[in-house]
This record gives C-alpha cells, structure tokens and sequence, in this order.
C-alpha cells in the first residue's frame, strides 16, 4: 500500500469538494462532543464510522437499523427508501471488515486502481487518469446485499439477519468498468474479475483480504458495470467505499467492491475471500428447508432475482375506508428492467395492475404506483408483485431455502387500517 | 433520532393482539417484522424472556449479562464473549439461531478461512455447546 497515513491525532474531514475545506481537532474525542449537536459541519461527520460508539457510528444515518457495530452493518426501514434516488442518509452499510483509514480521513491522495492479469497491457491509473482517460457517465444503479431478506428463513441462516432494507439506489458517477477493460485490452483467456481493497479484515490480520469478489467476465464486460467516485453527486462517503468502487449491477452487492485499488483478471473462476464454501452461493437442486448441503453441490449467485418494495404509505398506517389510497414503491431485478407490477388488497386473492414508470436506466429501480380502496373499516395488507421481463414474478412465500439465506424476494407487504 | 427509531422498533415488536391498540395509538404495524432486533433495548412491549421469537426462549430464566455484549448469562458466557469478540462484536452472535451442524461449520470456518484462534478442546466444546443452546433453530 503506497497510500499516505494520516497520523490518528491529525484528524480532516473532507468538506463538499466545491468548498474544499477542513476542519481539524485533534483528538475523537473532540469530534465526539459535537455528534448529536447542530453544528455547521454535520454533514461531514459521515465520514466516521471507527473509533466511535455505536450511536456515533450512526451519526450520518440516524433512522437505519442496526444490525451490527463491528463491521458495521444497517439497513432501512421500507418507508424510508421511498425516494427515487436514495440519500446517503438512507442508504444501507454492509461492511464485511474495517472501514480503512484512507476513507474515514477521505484521504485519496496517491490513490491508484491497478487492471492486471489476463490483459494486453496492464494499468496503473490515478483517479486523475480515470476522470480524463475516459467517458464520465452517471447511471442510477441499485445496489442490494446478496442476504437481504434473510431474517425470514426458517430454519435460520447464518449472517445477518437483514429484513428487507439491504437495498438502495442512489446515483453514481464514474466511468464504464468495460471502457477501462477495453482500454487494457482482455486476452481471451480472461474469465472472471477478482477484486481487491485496502479495508482491514476483522482479525487484524494484514495478510488476510475482508473480501475480494469478482464476476464472470462477461458480466464485467456487459452494459452497467461501472467504476465510480462520486455517489449522489459528491465524492463515495467513507462507508460505501471512498475514493473508488466498482458496481456490478443486478448481482450481489458483494460483487460491488468497495475501496478499490485493484482489478485482476483471471484465466479461472475467482478463489478469494467469500467466494469460495457456502459464501454468496447456492445450492446446485432443490433442498428441503435445513439440509445441510455438500459444499462442492453451492454454486455462486449471479443476477439476483425479481423484487419489488412498498415504501409508501409506512405500515400500519390508518386510510379512510372507501376512498382512493395511493400505495407506492419501487421495482427492480437482477436482469433487467421490469414488465409489471401488480397490488393485492385482499392476500393475494385478486390483483390490481399498478402503474409503471420506465427505468431512467438499465438497473435503476423503477416507480410503481396504485390506487387501491379498501371497502370497509379493519385490518388490510397490501401485498406488491412484481414480474420481470422473463416472466419471473416475486413467490408470495419465502422460496428456495439456502444454507445461507441469500435470494430471498418474497413479496412485500404492508398493514393498512382502514378507518 | 437514534432513540426515536429504537423507539419505533420496539413498537415493531408488538405481537398482532396488540394490534387494536397499537393502531389506535398510530403506532405502525408490520406484518413483515421478522425476530426483534437484538440490540434494541428491552422495553416492556417486547420482554425477551417470553418473546417466543427471541433467542432466549429455549431457556426462559436466561438474562443478557451487559459485561459480556449482553450475551445470555449462563454456562460458558465468558468464553464465548473473550473468543468472539476478538474479531467481531456479539451483535451478530446475538442475530443467528441455527442448526447445531451450521454451528459446527462455523466454527471451521472461522479457524481456517477469517484467521480464528484455536482454543484448547475443552474450550472449544464448552463455547459451541453455550452457542447451540442459546443461538439455536433446534431448540
């Protein structure tokens, strides 16, 4: 690592890159004293997210769930994720080691993304070269953790149990992951990426990756991957991944790298950390719901499935009994765009087309919108179906157990009380 | 806010009898809430030693103990606590309830690929049978 190390007394937090000031204390415990208090730079305190306690920790994103402290992990209650784009202060943090100093100080100074392996002429680029080297484009992408729904599998999978917040769709900015490919030109003897980082595994232990994931080429190579530096317009926060990252798009968020400095590619299936064993895998048939399932029978996730989130109104709301209601949220898959999305105000029994807005982009999330009455006072659910562009619709159930509760696109559902 | 939204889990947690009364008091009710989020602070809504849904339930006379990551005071708390916490907090421990092989698993797993130390045997034993009864899909 060639990055520069900020003494842990000197401490600078990066402003909005327009008024590119800092702020200097010089010890946390400083900082401490202003989290909670209205303070001109409150905005900057998202870029810590170590060295803190739990609630300093949340500072930035004070309405998420926690799910853990070390590594940090949180998700989003649904009504939360009812923008179209999502704020860094609704976007869900799933860490699987440290976050690294040179994220929490936004410290990119000597940052460099190395593209070796099976390419015509390896690369070494700075974030310079990235930003003029290439086109600049900026894509609305969602991003969903492999696990999201997890908590629902019965018997229990291992990790954490995400409901259904591991999702969010902000807006990133950067450049196309095949552009800088191309650029080093892909032997055919390319098959699969492998990425790495500069997070600390949770041991301590230097010489272990946290994770280091990748994707078929092909994948890498296909419309709406991308290597980004700015998300929602201002340079990736701390937590998600300063100063680079790569998106996959449509796969596991795991395959999405955080801190990236290098992309290797391999003449064989990537073998780093959580790629291997049941990690970001599931099994090769049908298993009954607790097997315990040979490890050489997991194969890895690729796109994830169909799915669809209600986020407005927040459940449990009360709505006027024979009136119009408008029920809202958001659709997405794996593969692509969206063919329809469907409500049910009466368990599945009938189904009411909603409306549907064109994605802004492949991978966008898209808009779904209906009126629904509910004919009487009492207790309703609103359950949403989406159906992708294959023919997939969301099972009303819990489908496939796993040994590691990955996949799960259950149809949501909310309560409604009608008054 | 943090205290708001524990507030608003807490309310997550109420059981469907609640019902009437939780929407007559505009607290929202999710069909879709899943187990109650171990880190949030018992409330007297969602006591933990009768939550069928809450790990503890295999042993009901089990309390957190707060020394030890509010892990479940019994038999093997201080050796489970001192080996976990090495790498991660007990909040994820706190989350799973699985089958006594996944535990096995794990436990490998952690030792061969994330870089565990291996205690003695006897420790060993005494931390997995504290994690299979506590954190279990079994019982």
């Amino acid at each position: 690592m060639t990055d520069s190390i900020t003494p842990e007394t000197d401490i600078e937090i990066a402003e909005k890159p327009a008024r590119r000031s800092f702020l200097k204390t010089t010890a946390l415990g400083a900082l401490g004293a202003y989290v909670g208090m209205n303070i001109p730079f409150a905005e900057n305190l998202k870029a810590f997210a170590q060295g803190m306690n739990e609630e300093d920790i949340m500072a930035g994103k004070p309405d998420l769930i926690l799910l853990g402290d070390r590594p940090l992990n949180a998700e989003t209650p649904a009504h939360l994720l009812d923008d179209e784009v999502t704020p860094y202060e609704r976007f869900f943090v799933r860490n699987n080691g440290g976050v690294p100093d040179t994220a929490l100080n936004m410290d990119a100074e000597g940052w460099t993304l190395t593209i070796d392996g099976e390419v015509e002429t390896p690369l070494v680029l700075t974030l310079d070269d990235l930003k003029n080297n290439f086109e600049v484009i900026t894509r609305r992408l969602v991003i969903e953790c492999g696990g999201n729904g997890r908590a629902y599998f019965n018997p229990g999978a291992s990790g954490n149990q995400w409901t259904t917040g591991a999702v969010g769709c902000a807006e990133w900015t950067g450049v196309r992951l095949s552009d800088v490919l191309n650029a080093a030109g892909i032997k055919d003897t390319a098959v699969y990426t492998a990425h790495y980082s500069n997070d600390p595994h949770l041991s301590g232990d230097p010489e272990r990756d946290a994770i280091s994931r990748g994707v078929p080429i092909e994948k890498a190579l296909a419309e709406g991957g991308m290597i980004a530096w700015e998300m929602n317009g201002e340079p990736i926060p701390a937590v998600h991944g300063f100063p680079l990252r790569v998106i996959n798009p449509g796969y596991p968020g795991s395959t999405s790298q955080k801190f990236l400095t290098r992309i290797w590619v391999r003449d064989q299936v990537h073998d780093g950390a959580k790629m291997t064993g049941y990690s970001y895998r599931m099994p090769a048939y049908p298993v009954a719901p607790g097997t315990e399932v040979p490890e050489e029978d997991m194969v890895i996730m690729t796109d994830m499935p169909v799915k669809s989130l209600i986020t407005f109104p927040q459940s449990g709301t009360q709505a006027p009994a024979g009136a119009a209601t408008e029920v809202r949220g958001h659709a997405w898959s794996g593969s692509g765009d969206i063919a329809s999305v469907d409500v049910s105000i009466d368990f599945g029994a009938t189904w009411i087309p909603a409306e549907l807005e064109p994605a802004v982009n492949k991978f966008a999330w898209q808009r779904f919108r209906a009126n629904v009455t509910l004919p009487e006072a009492g207790y309703y659910e609103v359950w949403a179906r989406a159906t992708d562009m294959t023919g997939e619709a969301q099972p009303p159930v819990v489908p496939g157990w796993n040994p590691r509760g990955y996949g799960n696109n259950m149809q949501h559902r909310i309560a409604l009380i009608a008054t | 806010m943090f205290a708001t939204s524990h507030i608003l889990r807490g309310a997550l947690g109420v059981s469907l009898a609640c019902l009437v009364t939780a929407a007559s008091a505009q607290v929202a009710y999710d069909p879709m809430r899943a187990a109650p989020n171990p880190l949030m602070p018992l409330t007297p809504m969602q006591p933990a030693t009768t939550d069928s849904a809450t790990p503890e339930s295999a042993s009901a006379e089990v309390l957190p103990n707060p020394d030890f990551g509010n892990l479940p005071d019994a038999e093997g708390v201080e050796e489970t606590f001192y080996q976990c916490v090495a790498c991660h907090s007990t909040a994820i421990i706190l989350q799973q309830r699985l089958t006594d092989e996944r535990w096995d698993y794990l436990w490998t797993w952690m030792i061969e690929d994330q870089g565990m130390y291996e205690p003695e045997d006897e420790i060993r034993d005494e931390i997995l049978t504290y994690l299979k009864t506590h954190f279990s899909s079994e019982r």
